[in-house]
């Protein structure tokens, strides 16, 4: 029998019970939606927290803890493969302070190298980088920190800085090991800065400087300060580095990542918290698609139960058939296709109504879940509820399918058994 | 040619664990000749059914065997029997066994489209067919919208349009008045004579048993009387 016939001969079936059909199809439609919308939660969920995770950092950022690391130590690192930029910065492990005027503030600097900065996501919203050692960038909330120390209320209210920063010089100090500050002042002049951080919390008070300005700084530091040396075992150091490694590709991180933990570096990066986060969700995900599966399992009670009554009704035409020459097989193979059927046009049903309901619950949950809470948005977030991915659709597809082709397989064996001798004896 | 030889069969009758055998068909050995109208009359209960879904494939023998056309068929696993009686054998049964949900056309067509024939062939051919059966006004008709001699007249078209061999009819005219009874003979003997297909029919009627070139009694599951041998 050619496949065209198989299935004109399979549409002729399902015409003539056309409302039990619908009534089986809906079941199949209902529990494969159910399983697609449901799962369609985990992907959401599992989409808005890569985005708020990644949203922070740059994906490509490989933190590299040591207690030895210094310029050439940084070099080296700058010549591995698939290393984009290494950014050594320095932070001061003593107390400072910077003041224009009457407005002091506690900024913390950075020693760093601008370039290797510029490679990765440095930007800044005005003026330059530095070009000598008096030159500093400061960050974008550098003037919030500077407050009017003799214009502070009684009532907490204080007067930070206002005036333009591009060009102005302050004056920078810097405690010793003691904490007291030492009364050397180092004038720096802003030159630029700093680009605003993506998040509205996120505030950069930082002041950064070119490595030319350690000399200087390590000169005021120790006549203060002991040197670390044999007699001063326990002196404190000015000066502890951190590094972070920039990967040229997301594909090279872990590879960079592991050549850096076989030569005895301790590292983070956000690849591995995004690996964890994963697992998680694939977890959660594969739960959600466990649960929505036996919403297809119920349905497919009405998936055999449908065929076992089209075999039960047609005993007598599967009996004429079989006596005139049909194989068995083939006859296996119309009540099957019959299954798959309402198995296909269920499924497309489903990815139909999912997506839609999809759209609508991204486009109203939002709505609702703001006005519960009695805020503007969801604290800055962007929050998805649902998304149904490809394969989403090629997993909740497979399972349909594959559910009520077994619920199908049954009957459809009992329709292979029937025997051709008490079939005929059926009455009309 | 169908060559039976030695065929024995019995059914298990009675409860569960308290069965008994009865047997049905004892030691049966005869042929039939290419082209010939053979009948095998017996009474209810005889075992002439039981001989003929043996001979069509629906039965294993459980014993003896039986060649069609030099082909044994008695060993045939289900798939090949189905295969076979594709190929070889029509079918014309009492109560007609139409498809209800096919016209008359697509009934009679059934056959070719079990054979994977193409459309247009099919056509053809079940044109051809309706018009020597004299069915074309009534080709769109379902079968509850025929009388008894045009669902008859159908099943038969549905036997000859895959041009088998040999046609089994299993009490062809027991659901027919005498006159459409007589038709139907007619035409059986109208096709032996032009196509040369042989026809094996079970009756328990004398009459219509009388109109075959050959005639086989059935009784208690023995063929105790041979035939009376007609001209073809």
């Amino acid at each position: 029998m050619q496949f065209k016939d198989q299935i004109s001969f399979v549409q002729q079936h399902i015409k003539k019970n056309k409302m039990r059909v619908f009534m089986t199809v809906l079941a199949a439609t209902m529990g494969t939606a159910f399983l697609i919308v449901l799962a369609s939660v985990g992907f959401g969920i599992h989409e808005t927290v890569r985005e708020e995770v990644l949203s922070n950092r740059l994906v490509t950022e490989i933190q590299v803890y040591t207690n030895e690391m210094d310029e050439e130590k940084a070099e080296e690192l700058k010549k591995r493969d698939h290393v984009k930029a290494v950014i050594f910065r320095q932070h001061l492990g003593t107390m400072q302070q910077s003041s224009v005027g009457e407005f002091t503030g506690d900024h913390e600097l950075i020693v760093t190298d601008f370039v290797e900065e510029g490679k990765v996501n440095f930007e800044l919203q005005e003026g330059r980088l530095p070009q000598k050692s008096n030159e500093v960038v400061v960050g974008s909330h550098f003037a919030d920190n500077l407050i009017d120390q003799q214009d502070v209320g009684e009532d907490g209210e204080f007067t930070t800085y206002k005036g333009k920063l591009i060009g102005e010089q302050f004056i920078y100090k810097i405690g010793d090991d003691k904490g007291d500050l030492i009364e050397d002042e180092i004038p720096l002049t802003i030159v630029g800065v700093g680009k605003k951080p993506a998040k509205d919390w996120d505030q950069d008070r930082k002041v950064y400087a070119d490595a030319s300005i350690i000399p200087e700084l390590e000169k005021i530091y120790f006549s203060h300060v002991d040197k670390i040396d044999e007699e001063h075992p326990d002196a404190q150091q000015l000066f502890y580095g951190n590094v972070n490694v920039y990967a040229d590709k997301l594909e090279n991180v872990k590879a960079v990542s592991a050549a850096l933990k076989d030569d005895g570096y301790s590292v983070y990066s956000i690849s591995e918290e995004l690996e964890q986060l994963d697992v998680f969700f694939l977890a959660l995900k594969a739960g959600l698609v466990f649960v929505g599966t036996i919403a297809i399992l119920i349905a497919s009670i009405g998936i055999f139960n449908t065929m076992t009554m089209a075999v039960t009704e047609r005993t007598r035409e599967i009996g004429v058939m079989k006596a005139i020459g049909a194989d068995p097989k083939l006859i296996q193979r119309l009540f099957l296709m019959e299954s798959a059927w309402i198995g296909i046009l269920g499924t497309v049903l489903a990815v139909v109504i999912s997506y839609g309901v999809s759209i609508v619950s991204n486009y109203v949950l939002p709505i609702i879940v703001t006005a519960a809470l009695g805020e503007e948005d969801l604290g800055g977030m962007n929050v998805t509820f649902s998304i149904i991915p490809w394969q989403l659709v090629v997993i909740a597809s497979t399972i349909s399918i594959g559910v009520a082709m077994i619920s199908g397989w049954r009957p459809a064996r009992k329709a292979t058994k029937i025997d051709v001798i008490n079939a005929l004896r059926q009455e009309l | 040619m169908i060559s039976i030889r030695n065929l024995n069969h019995s059914f298990k009758v009675g409860k569960k664990g308290k069965e008994r055998q009865v047997p049905v068909l004892k030691g049966l050995t005869f042929d039939i000749a290419d082209g010939e109208i053979v009948s095998i009359v017996g009474k209810s209960g005889s075992g002439k059914s039981t001989l003929l879904h043996i001979m069509a494939g629906f039965l294993t023998p459980e014993s003896g065997e039986i060649h069609v056309q030099g082909v044994q068929t008695s060993s045939f696993s289900e798939v090949e029997s189905a295969k076979f009686r594709l190929d070889h054998f029509g079918f014309v049964f009492q109560n007609f066994q139409l498809m209800p949900g096919l016209t008359a056309f697509e009934n009679v067509e059934l056959p070719l489209t079990l054979k994977g024939i193409s459309k247009s062939e099919r056509q053809e051919k079940v044109n051809d067919l309706m018009q020597s059966v004299g069915l074309t006004d009534v080709q769109d008709h379902y079968p509850n919208e025929l009388s008894g001699g045009q669902q008859q007249r159908v099943s038969i078209a549905r036997a000859l349009v895959t041009d088998p061999p040999i046609i089994f009819a299993d009490e062809p005219t027991g659901s027919l008045d005498s006159e459409t009874e007589a038709d139907v003979l007619l035409l059986i003997q109208s096709l032996n004579k032009t196509r040369g297909i042989t026809f094996v029919i079970i009756t328990h009627d004398d009459e219509v048993a009388q109109t075959a070139n050959r005639v086989y009694r059935m009784h208690d599951g023995v063929l105790t009387e041979g035939g009376v041998q007609h001209a073809i």
